[in-house]
């Protein structure tokens, strides 16, 4: 896990609405939601079914655009604007980061990289160059495996996709090499590349989505229900997948699942969202030792318990929000209340939180 | 039966006499081979031309196309057409097969008799049809051409959409052959002409058509994926959204080629069709409908090889799009 106190987020979500249709038919799936996502950890973004979880993670891919707040990556606006008073610390930062670069003998490139960065805190405008470099670093895996991949083309075509658009290799030679390899890595065999996606499992399939994404060596996966749609016995072979890039290559993941129990084993932090609202984020072990939201509480009931008698007597948490809260005097909001654990709740229900924390 | 207990009982005695270790032995777990993939090798076109040839029909109405293309193409080339040649004698309008015959000796260009002005029906007709099928595949090439390409475009471009739905919806309430036929007014009336005049809007139809079904796949998942892996839009049409429109692209062949025929004919039934130099099917219906009841050879010859053309580009483009679509191939 990363030292979070020391280094800067390397995703920051940040008061951010994502709002679909416009005038009457909007519907806002996402309301003000903001976390960070710091290097090499894995976050899980967990609610239950229209939440808004995919919502966000195509929001940080930039197929969503956000209609208030930003999403930055490495300190560089990739959606929507950075608000007024916020400005100045970003270009800020980024000047620093242009003396360093400019000391440097061959920073040419990286000194108009960031004068463009720092254009873009300003106006707000993503050049094409800047988005480019965005797709590179960012890839996704998608929640139908079956859905994702383009049934017209080979397994060779759509893992090197991602290369060709980039020509993230040498030669001819150098990019067979990287598909081949890549394909092994994920556990596939390179006669595989010649076939079509609708002769392969859901298991192989979400290994061939994996693959075109790792291939782009990106520093981010938004992981999209990568297991939701597969069978329960090859759910941990695509989960070792990503939990061996991750070592390997100091991937950092957002993790996109509708329920706790998976979640546990595989992540640092966990945001919780219902009906496009964060309710709750706290480190893995912090959440399941004291979850503290009702609505929380109620996914936790929902894990099943291997035993049967237990899981037959087991109280389920139903979570009823007009019943759970009343919001009619004091206004909610996501609140730090120690150990890097933020709720939702009024004044009253955060003291009360704090008490039951502290 | 008792006799088959008896066998096996002996039989386990003689197995329990092994040991276990000589009976059993682990598998061990073969992932490389877990992966394998047997079934044969899939390509899409192969298993198109093996559905569509697995049907007689399609042979023999190949057969018969092809046949109709030939005649049309290098029968006019041997036996020159010539409409004027008998003008000056009034006495060979409208003479049966037999009459002409016996008239001008025994030969296969009166095999169906004289028409309007004496001209070789038979002769004729090939020379027609040459002109009915070229117009129609050049028009169909052109239409299809910029449909594709333009609708495309249009379902992907959001200030273009805007800007052709508005050219769409005016220009899809004129009749399409109020303006052909002001086009050919304008412009003449010869084949090239008549292509512009049926191409000039001809594409409009077909290119909303196509931004319609690129709206439908746009947003599919794998072709996010592909925007998240950076890919133009040009490469995510060619790659990820025509191959999934082939068989509707062909069962638009099966329409338009055919079309344009009938409409060459029914401009020229109407009066406004191609010049008199060109010899054309429509031409020839126009002119020997007058005789129907008398001469229904001179009617019946170009009507049967038009009605020919048509149905057997129908049948065969429907044939072709059922077996593009992949579902057939299983
Ligand atoms: N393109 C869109 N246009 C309009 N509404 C949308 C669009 N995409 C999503 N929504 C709506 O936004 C809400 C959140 O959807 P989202 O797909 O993010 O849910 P989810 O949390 O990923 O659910 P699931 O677990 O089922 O995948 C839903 O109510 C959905 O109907
Ligand atoms: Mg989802």
């Amino acid at each position: 896990m990363a030292n979070k106190k020391s280094s800067t987020p390397i995703l920051k979500i940040k008061n951010v609405d994502i709002v679909f249709g416009r005038g009457r038919k909007e519907f806002k799936a996402v309301s003000d939601a903001s976390f960070d996502i710091y290097k090499g950890e894995t976050v899980s973004l967990v609610g239950e079914s229209g939440s808004g979880k995919t919502t966000i993670g195509r929001a940080v891919v930039r197929i969503n655009p956000v209609r208030k707040g930003y999403i930055t990556f490495d300190n560089r606006l990739i959606n929507g604007k950075i608000p007024e008073e916020e400005k100045g610390q970003f270009i800020k930062a980024l000047e620093e980061e242009l003396e360093i670069a400019s000391s440097m003998p061959d920073g040419g490139a990286k000194v108009a990289e960031i004068k463009a960065a720092i254009n873009t805190v300003k106006t707000g405008k993503i050049t094409f160059k800047q988005s480019r470099d965005i797709v590179r670093k960012i890839q996704m895996i998608f929640q139908d495996p079956a859905a994702s991949l383009n049934e017209r083309a080979t397994i060779e075509y759509i893992i090197s996709e991602g290369l060709n658009n980039f020509h993230l290799y040498k030669d001819e030679k150098d990019r067979i090499a990287k598909i081949e390899k890549i394909i092994t890595d994920v556990g596939l065999l390179p006669e595989h590349l010649t076939r079509y996606p609708h002769e392969f499992s859901g298991g192989q399939r979400q290994r061939v989505g994996l693959a075109r994404s790792i291939v782009m060596e990106p520093e981010f996966i938004v992981a999209d229900e990568p297991i939701s749609a597969l069978d329960v016995s090859i759910r941990a072979q695509v989960l070792n997948l990503l939990k061996k890039f991750q070592s390997e290559r100091g991937l950092t993941y957002l993790f996109i699942a509708h329920d706790l129990s998976i979640v546990r084993f595989i992540s640092d932090r966990i945001v919780v969202i219902h009906h496009g609202k964060i309710v709750e984020i706290a480190e893995t072990e912090e959440l399941f030792e004291h979850p503290l939201h009702p609505y929380t509480k109620s996914l936790m009931s929902a894990i099943p318990i291997p035993d049967p008698i237990l899981e037959k007597n087991k109280e389920l948490f139903v979570y009823e929000p007009d019943k759970c809260h009343d919001y009619s005097v004091h206004k909610p909001s996501l609140v730090d209340i120690g150990n890097g654990h933020f709720v939702y709740g009024n004044e009253e229900e955060i003291a009360n939180y704090k008490k039951i924390r502290g | 039966m008792a006799e088959a207990i008896v066998k096996q009982a002996f039989d386990l005695e003689k197995v329990s006499s092994q040991s276990e270790n000589d009976l059993f032995y682990f598998v061990e777990s073969d992932s490389v081979s877990s992966e394998k993939i047997t079934a044969l090798r899939y390509s899409y076109w192969k298993s198109v031309f093996r559905i569509f040839f697995k049907k007689k029909i399609n042979w023999f109405l190949l057969g018969l196309f092809a046949f109709i293309l030939l005649m049309s193409i290098f029968f006019p080339l041997i036996f020159p057409y010539d409409e004027m040649e008998n003008v000056i004698n009034t006495d060979s309008y409208f003479l049966s097969p037999a009459v002409a015959m016996s008239k001008y000796g025994v030969s296969l260009k009166w095999l169906l008799g004289t028409g309007p002005v004496g001209n070789s029906i038979f002769y004729g007709v090939w020379a027609s049809a040459a002109t009915s099928i070229a117009l129609s595949f050049v028009c169909a090439t052109i239409n299809m051409a910029l449909g594709i390409v333009i609708g495309a475009v249009w379902g992907y471009n959001k200030t273009l959409d805007s800007i052709l739905n508005v050219v769409y919806n005016i220009i899809a309430d004129v009749p399409y052959i109020l303006i052909v036929s002001v086009m050919v007014y304008i412009i003449g009336s010869g084949f090239f002409p008549f292509v512009i005049a049926l191409t000039i809007t001809g594409w409009l139809g077909i290119a909303y058509f196509f931004r319609t079904q690129v709206l439908i796949i746009r947003d599919r998942e794998y072709n996010l994926a592909s925007r998240c892996l950076g890919t133009p839009i040009l490469t995510v049409v060619k790659h990820n959204i025509l191959p999934f429109l082939t068989s509707v692209i062909m069962t638009i062949l099966a329409t338009e080629l055919p079309g344009y025929i009938s409409y060459e004919v029914f401009l020229s039934y109407i009066g406004i069709g191609l010049s008199a130099e060109t010899p054309s099917l429509g031409q020839m219906i126009e002119r020997a409908q007058t005789g129907f009841i008398s001469y229904p050879w001179a009617f019946w010859a170009p009507v049967t090889v038009a009605s020919a053309i048509t149905v057997i580009l129908y049948v065969l483009g429907q044939n072709l799009a059922d077996a593009s679509d992949p579902r057939t191939h299983m």
